[in-house]
């Protein structure tokens, strides 16, 4: 018996093998679909892989590389450019290590566990980004980018060591030092002689325009949303009828405006830049969606939760601050950070108005002499295309975890 | 005041009156929830309101703190009556505590937090101070393990006490129950009523909406009942269960036995 029973376990298929045959052989249609489709991927994996490394002409990405990075920036200044990473960089390493101390802080208090996230999770979380900066780094015809990105890294690091053993009164002002070097780092390229946002191109300036864009627009959806509930109906009115009107327009049409239009609609002695023009146009576009997102969030809190916090005496903007609001911001996150998607993948239509963005550098490219005719569309904007596929994808995931961080009270 | 007329005895408040509801009138639309509705609350009196569904039981009480407005007739609490003056009224929510059929604690905080909310923020009590009061007020309800905790950890009971707490931590003269046991499971009922007895032989003062008998007879002075936004009769718990005035609270006590 004991014999028969331990053959029969030896012949048992492993787990992997079980999965396989339950769930890709189970029937001849499936194992036909089965052959078929794992066929067509795997030819479509190789040609993929063999066309990045062997058949692409990447030199139009390599002679371009900074051009793609950051467009006209002077590049005798681009010192400016790395020094206000390096102050960005270390206001995200200050403020993510003051915030674990204080989460750790807390835990402790409350007698509470508290695991801090390792090394490991930060490569899974930014996984695609690690692997873009490394291909972004590999095009480089100089050490001078690596060198830079090493400093970064061990900036951001050596911030968030100084942010976790910060003293406990400091880090309770850390919020201020973190705001004073993100204003340095905007003032690095700004002041001393530096360049506007009109000289500004690339990747870089897709970037300041999408944060540019989403905290300007979350404040102002925020008010909206709000003035769309409110007891005063010229308030309401007023609201309704700016969410409705934007969000009867094309974005393309409010950036056009933004562009030729507004200028007239400025008083005289008042000359916005055409970059800040359009900043403008997308944070107006993009507020009223996301009053919108706010109002079904505010809607999904139940009456009780308000009623709960007039009971207890509380005035109506801290029943709203405290109670309403944090609930029903949590409830859209999904859908705000859809929002906030669209408008860093919008902001290549940037590209029409005639600004130096991240898709305009790929036309650029095409038309310089030494590539024109060539056909390399087929390699800037699939380049380019990964690049927004890696931001919009992390923001994506960066969300998930959010909620799911923030869904602790909903168990 | 004749001492062997129960009836008209039990109607009025002994003592210092706190609550005075003179003359109410409630209307939703053209339907009309409250109707001439007079009851004077006593200092440390309970008060048991008891009715059929929709007879204007939890309308009542959330006149008293403006939950909603009154359209006539006088409400004062503690010597001050409501009007539209947002400062009156946040004054009489300060004193009133409230705790509903749904619990409806904050999901996105921590027990603690839910208590200290309102301490912190209306009567400006520093974080520490705050937090050990709250504490004391999870001992008082008997679950100060929990406080860590989020509300969706916890039991229906154990949420419904900790409303107590919240409500208890703004150190209220007076406390209304909305059938605070009706979404209870069975079990955790009596852990409940418990309290709500402990906060009334500590001297509380308290309108309680419910259709726990054994809680009326065990705690309430005087017994409220209500029919189609009318206070039909009022007396002793003995008095209206055993011997009612009136034929519809006898239907009703028939229906609910
Ligand atoms: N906000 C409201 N709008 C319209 N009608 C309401 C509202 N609240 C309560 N009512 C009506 O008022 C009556 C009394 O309600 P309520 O006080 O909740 O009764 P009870 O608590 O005794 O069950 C019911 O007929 C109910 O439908
Ligand atoms: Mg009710």
């Amino acid at each position: 018996m004991a014999v028969r029973t331990e053959t029969a376990s030896l012949r048992r298929p492993s787990p992997a093998l079980r999965w396989v045959r339950e769930n890709l052989f189970n029937n001849w249609y499936n194992s036909v679909l089965t052959v078929i489709f794992g066929a067509l991927f795997i030819w479509v994996g190789f040609s993929l892989l063999r066309w990045v490394f062997f058949r692409a002409e990447w030199e139009i990405v390599r002679v371009n590389l900074t051009l793609f990075m950051v467009g006209r920036f002077p590049r005798d200044e681009l010192a400016r450019i790395w020094v206000s990473n390096y102050m960005i960089v270390g206001a995200i390493g200050l403020m993510a290590g003051a915030a674990t101390a204080s989460a750790a802080a807390a835990a402790k208090e409350a007698g509470l566990p508290f695991v801090q996230s390792k090394l490991q999770d930060l490569i899974q979380r930014f996984w695609p980004v690690l692997l873009l900066v490394a291909a972004l780094l590999q095009f480089s015809r100089t050490w001078t980018p690596t060198i830079m990105t090493v400093g970064m890294v061990v900036i951001g690091v050596a911030a968030r060591f100084a942010g976790l053993h910060l003293p406990r009164v400091i880090r309770r002002y850390a919020w201020v030092l973190v705001a004073l070097l993100l204003i340095g780092a905007y003032g690095a390229l700004v002041w001393f002689g530096g360049f506007g946002w009109d000289d500004w191109g690339g990747l870089h300036l897709t970037l300041f325009v999408t944060v540019a864009g989403i905290i300007l627009a979350f404040p102002l959806g925020l008010l909206f949303a709000l003035g769309r509930r409110s007891t005063l109906p010229l308030v309401r009115l007023l609201s309704v009828t700016y969410i409705e009107f934007i969000r009867g327009v094309p974005l393309i049409t409010l950036l056009l405006m933004g562009a030729f239009a507004l200028k007239f609609l400025l008083p005289p002695g008042m000359d916005l830049s055409l970059v800040s023009r359009l900043v403008v146009a997308i944070m107006l576009f993009t507020a009223a969606y996301v009053a919108e997102n706010v109002r079904g969030g505010l809607q999904a809190v139940p009456k009780g939760q308000t009623e709960a916090g007039q009971a207890l005496g509380l005035p109506a903007w801290k029943v709203m601050r405290l109670i309403v609001l944090p609930q029903a911001l949590r409830a859209v996150i999904p859908a705000m950070v859809g929002q906030f998607i669209s408008l860093f993948k919008d902001t290549s239509l940037l590209v029409v108005v005639g600004v130096f963005e991240l898709l305009a550098v790929s036309s650029i490219a095409n038309n310089q002499p030494e590539f024109l005719g060539k056909g390399l569309a087929e390699v800037t904007l699939p380049f380019v295309a990964v690049i927004y596929w890696v931001g919009a994808y992390t923001m994506s995931r960066e969300s998930r975890r959010l909620e799911k961080k923030l869904g602790v009270g909903e168990r | 005041m004749t001492q062997n007329n129960v009836y008209s005895d039990a109607t009025q408040a002994r003592g210092d009156v706190i609550i005075e509801v003179q003359g109410v009138d409630k209307f939703f639309g053209d339907f009309q929830a409250l109707k001439n509705i007079n009851l004077n609350v006593g200092k440390q009196e309970v008060i048991v309101v008891m009715g059929p569904s929709g007879s204007g039981k939890s309308t009542l009480i959330r006149c008293i703190n403006r939950l909603e407005k009154h359209d006539a007739g006088r409400i004062v609490v503690d010597g001050v009556e409501l009007s539209d003056d947002i400062r009156n009224i946040q004054e009489i929510r300060r004193e009133t505590g409230m705790v509903f059929q749904q619990f409806n604690l904050f999901p996105h905080l921590t027990v603690l937090d839910n208590i200290t909310l309102a301490p912190r923020q209306v009567r400006n009590m520093p974080k520490n101070e705050a937090e050990e009061m709250a504490m004391l007020q999870l001992e008082r309800v008997k679950i100060p393990e929990q406080a860590h905790k989020y509300p969706g950890q916890l039991s229906g009971g154990q949420q419904q006490r900790v409303a107590i707490a919240r409500s208890l931590a703004m150190q209220p003269k007076v406390m209304l129950f909305d059938e605070p046991t009706s979404a209870l499971d069975p079990e955790m009922i009596k852990e409940v009523l418990d309290a709500m007895q402990e906060l009334a032989e500590s001297g509380m003062t308290m309108i309680v909406v419910t259709h726990e008998m054994g809680f009326a007879r065990a705690v309430a002075n005087r017994v409220l009942f209500m029919a189609d936004g009318e206070v039909v009769e009022v007396g002793t718990p003995q008095h209206i269960f055993e011997n009612p005035d009136e034929d519809r609270t006898k239907l009703f006590l028939s229906q609910i036995l």
